[in-house]
């Protein structure tokens, strides 16, 4: 074998062992974080909140907090990222409006998430008096999530077949008829995966909501928008860093952290699988 | 027919007043970081914010000298892209160059699950895993510090890195790969002297993106990078990037006081950065399409 | 016509899967001179043609029993080197494909892999290269140009320059006029004749009268298997198969 082939047959491997570390890493920290905090789980570590200044009790109130975020957060950039998306898709003319409009969603796709926490503590909690809340943070991950949503919003629309659209004008539907009739239900489930993958997104953010409304500790779930929240990815910092007891409560925090994962990653697998289904599908359709 | 298009404006209206929902939040965030950054510089001269080496925000008097900060934002950054940017792109050479079909098909996924994991898990296991390691190992005085908040960022970045790289490399024509093997090239030099050369703009672009996740990154440097506000010496020294900075004093430092407003002015500062970046990557992105078009 | 037989084709068969693409074909092909393939588009042409320098070798599905040797050598035995072998047999693609360098280094690029390093003879190089696929007179004050920037006509014969920079003895041409004008494809057309003189070239060809211009020997494949092979002469005037007289009459294909 020449020298050549010899380059390439080890450059081939070091590539191999790229691949093998990269899934060594990825794979370490998922087994490590399950080893350790398996046994910290259970129904009532679920469904208990914390208690004993948080050294002991379960996590039913940062879970819930999560879960508050997620809806409030969605529904404000859902709506509003769906139809953004229609209008640069469907409505869309080369104009000054529409180049300022794509330029601000790929801008915001690159603020950065405490950046976001400034913006809604000076804007949702200071400005428009709503107050450091599940309110308040939800909308500043709406935000956050919103040029996720408008992208992934803009290429299922985009790969709905310009056929649809000619049949329907041709039988003399306006736009917005086969907008509604036809680009969006053909595009709904796409538009759906995206939504999933940004909610994966928006659970496990804890930057923006640390100074628009995350507790440190609360009692009680959040029974009005105005209430502060707990919430996971917070309830872990504050653990780790700034908890009465760090070391007791390693158990606790290991636990916490793999609910977490678990919530990312299972959200965030549902949507990549989801998504791969409907392109098998799409690809057997043409 | 002139009817059914009047009855066409209304929701042609309405959808396009949704959508300035989006330009104005980018509006309100620049609007709102320099309102509130303002303030600071009655107090501070822009040049002792950005060069001052001393921070010490609460200390009487206080100090607002930011160059701590920076250094220690571009520090682990640059540290961490040197640790993630060339695995990334062997990964992204990997699996669009070498990879069978099949592992590709679930490799990509898996790159792309790893851009989910939240960033304070990562901190997380930098403070139980790798402090304790580096105090074993490298004799660091804490454990969190420079490197260790590097290589979670660096894990950070390889998806981000690893995906943009290899949709351009993806996006080179398979005739130029035949062409090259049909002259007799090994795959390694059709890797390096057509597909990669061909690739670049849109590598450089993938690195770019990756670089600005990176100085945004908060939880991991606010949790493993041990928070000293000083200019490091060594990868085992603790630094306190702009992003941690802001997110462990806001919470202390009353609305509207000098500190309050300081720290917007950090957050100023985050954002003009990435947004540069951005707008260097959408530059490069835009002449690469001309230049092919 | 009476040459010495550069390739040979003995009982070949190509699989791609499950379904075979190429039936027990077995011809040679004569040393310095043009042997077109035709026959209608999915026959296998551009498949077999492949076969030549083995860039089948990067289809996983792809499987191949027979023989091809050229000079006597078995191309598809272990000790063949294929990049060795790929330096010896050029290829010429459909669409034109120059790297995205300047006019010089694409020319040069194939020379460098196979390590000539002295820039006075890599410029040597380049012009005789350039100078046989009669491109020189055209591109010599802006070598250094991107090469993405010529025409289409100037860009193919560019990329057979880059085929003949390594010094080849065959090169295989698949369908390389047919994204090119009439202008452009009579230069290729001329160019082809001439390299016939120092080089065996293989061409597919879809068009009847090119195959009828360009080449001394026509093969006549139909669905994966080679029909009627003979001088050109004689297959376009007084074909043996019907098939073949069907398809060059225009009645399928
Ligand atoms: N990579 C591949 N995998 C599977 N089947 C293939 C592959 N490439 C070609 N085929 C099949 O093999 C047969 C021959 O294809 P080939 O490209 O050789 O035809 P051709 O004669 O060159 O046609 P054309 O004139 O259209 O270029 C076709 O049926 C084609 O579908
Ligand atoms: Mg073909």
């Amino acid at each position: 074998m020449n020298t050549r082939l010899i380059k390439d047959k080890i450059a081939t491997g070091i590539l191999w062992a790229s691949m093998a570390l990269v899934c060594f890493i990825l794979a370490g920290i998922i087994l490590f974080l399950v080893s350790k905090g398996w046994s910290a789980i259970s129904w009532s570590f679920l469904t208990e909140p914390p208690r004993n200044q948080m050294t002991e009790g379960g996590i039913f109130t940062p879970l819930v907090g999560t879960l508050q975020l997620i809806v409030v957060s969605m529904a404000f950039a859902f709506p509003v990222g769906v139809f953004t998306a229609v209008y640069l898709v469907e409505y869309a003319k080369d104009d000054i409006f529409t180049r300022l409009l794509r330029l601000a969603v790929r801008s915001l796709a690159g603020v950065p998430s405490v950046v976001y926490g400034l913006f809604g503590l000076s804007f949702f909690v200071i400005f428009l008096k709503i107050g450091a809340s599940l309110l308040s943070a939800g909308l500043t991950l709406g935000c956050l999530a919103l040029p996720v949503i408008v992208g992934a919003s803009e290429s299922a629309l985009m790969a709905v077949p310009q056929d649809y659209r000619d049949a329907s004008y041709a039988m003399g539907a306006t736009r917005w008829q086969t907008i509604r009739k036809v680009v969006l239900p053909a595009a709904f489930p796409s538009i759906i995966t995206g939504a999933i993958l940004s909610v994966g997104r928006v659970a496990g953010e804890t930057a923006p909501i640390i100074f628009t409304g995350a507790a440190f500790f609360a009692p009680n779930i959040a029974k009005s928008l105005f209430d502060q929240v707990m919430a996971l990815p917070y309830h872990i910092l504050v653990l780790a860093t700034a908890g009465t007891n760090i070391d007791k409560t390693r158990p606790i925090q290991y636990g916490t952290t793999l609910v977490l994962l678990a919530l990312v990653l299972g959200i965030t697998l549902i949507g990549v699988i989801w998504r791969a289904h409907l392109r098998g599908r799409n690809q057997s359709l043409k | 027919m002139g009817n059914t298009l009047r009855g066409d404006k209304a929701p042609q209206r309405i959808i396009q007043t949704i959508s300035i929902i989006g330009v104005a939040i980018m509006l309100f965030i620049l609007f709102f970081l320099v309102k509130e950054s303002i303030p600071i510089l009655k107090e501070v001269s822009i040049f002792q914010l950005l060069f001052g080496m001393e921070w010490y925000p609460t200390y009487d008097p206080p100090d607002y000298g930011m160059f701590p900060l920076i250094v220690g934002s571009l520090s682990v950054t640059l540290a961490a892209s040197i640790l993630a940017v060339p695995l990334s792109i062997m990964l992204a050479v990997f699996i669009s160059e070498i990879c069978p079909r099949k592992l590709k098909e679930l490799l990509k996924p898996v790159i792309e699950i790893l851009g989910f994991f939240p960033s304070v898990v990562l901190g997380f296991i930098g403070m139980v895993v790798l402090a304790p390691w580096m105090i074993q190992h490298l004799e660091a005085y804490s454990g969190l510090n420079l490197l260790n908040a590097a290589f979670l960022m660096g894990i950070m970045i390889i998806p981000t890195v690893t995906s943009l790289a290899e949709d351009s490399l993806a996006s080179i024509p398979k005739d130029l790969r035949d062409a090259s093997y049909a002259l007799g090239a090994t795959r390694l030099e059709t890797i390096t002297k057509v597909v990669l050369p061909a690739a670049l703009p849109g590598i450089l672009q993938a690195v770019l993106l990756g670089v600005m996740r990176a100085i945004g990154e908060t939880m991991v440097v606010l949790m493993a990078a041990g928070g000293a506000a000083i200019i490091p010496l060594s990868l085992t020294d603790p630094v306190r990037p702009l992003t941690s900075t802001i997110a462990s004093e806001m919470g202390e430092t009353p609305v509207g006081s000098i500190h309050y407003h300081a720290l917007f002015f950090a957050g100023l500062l985050l954002l003009l950065l990435t947004l540069g970046l951005n707008l260097l990557a959408m530059f490069i992105e835009r002449r690469a399409r001309r230049l092919r078009a | 016509m009476d040459r010495k037989d550069k390739i040979i084709v003995e009982n070949l068969n190509l699989f791609y899967g499950e379904t075979q693409a190429l039936k027990n074909i077995a011809l040679t092909v004569p040393e310095k001179a043009v042997t077109a393939l035709i026959g209608p588009s999915g026959c296998g042409k551009s498949t077999f043609l492949r076969c030549i320098n083995r860039m089948n070798d990067f289809i996983a599905s792809c499987r191949i029993t027979g023989k091809i040797l050229i000079d006597e050598n078995d191309i598809y035995s272990p000790e063949t080197d294929p990049i060795e072998l790929r330096r010896k047999v050029g290829m010429v693609f459909q669409r034109p494909n120059p790297f995205p360098m300047s006019i010089y280094d694409n020319v040069a690029y194939g020379p460098r892999l196979h390590g000539v390093k002295d820039k006075g003879k890599l410029d040597e190089i380049v012009e005789k290269s350039l100078k046989g696929s009669a491109l020189w007179d055209e591109v010599k004050d802006k070598l250094h140009k991107p090469a993405t920037a010529l025409s289409g006509g100037q860009q193919q014969r560019l990329c057979i320059a880059r085929a003949i920079a390594v010094e080849p003895e065959v090169i295989l041409m698949d369908e390389p006029t047919s994204a090119l004008d009439p202008m452009a494809t009579a230069r290729v057309e001329e160019l082809v004749r001439m390299l016939s003189s120092s080089y065996t070239v293989v061409i597919v060809t879809h068009n009847m009268q090119q195959a009828a211009r360009v080449s001394d020997i026509t093969v006549f494949f139909l669905m994966g298997e080679m029909i009627e092979y003979g001088p050109t002469q004689q297959i376009f005037t007084s074909p043996k198969d019907r098939r073949t007289e069907d398809y060059i009459t225009g009645r399928f294909g």
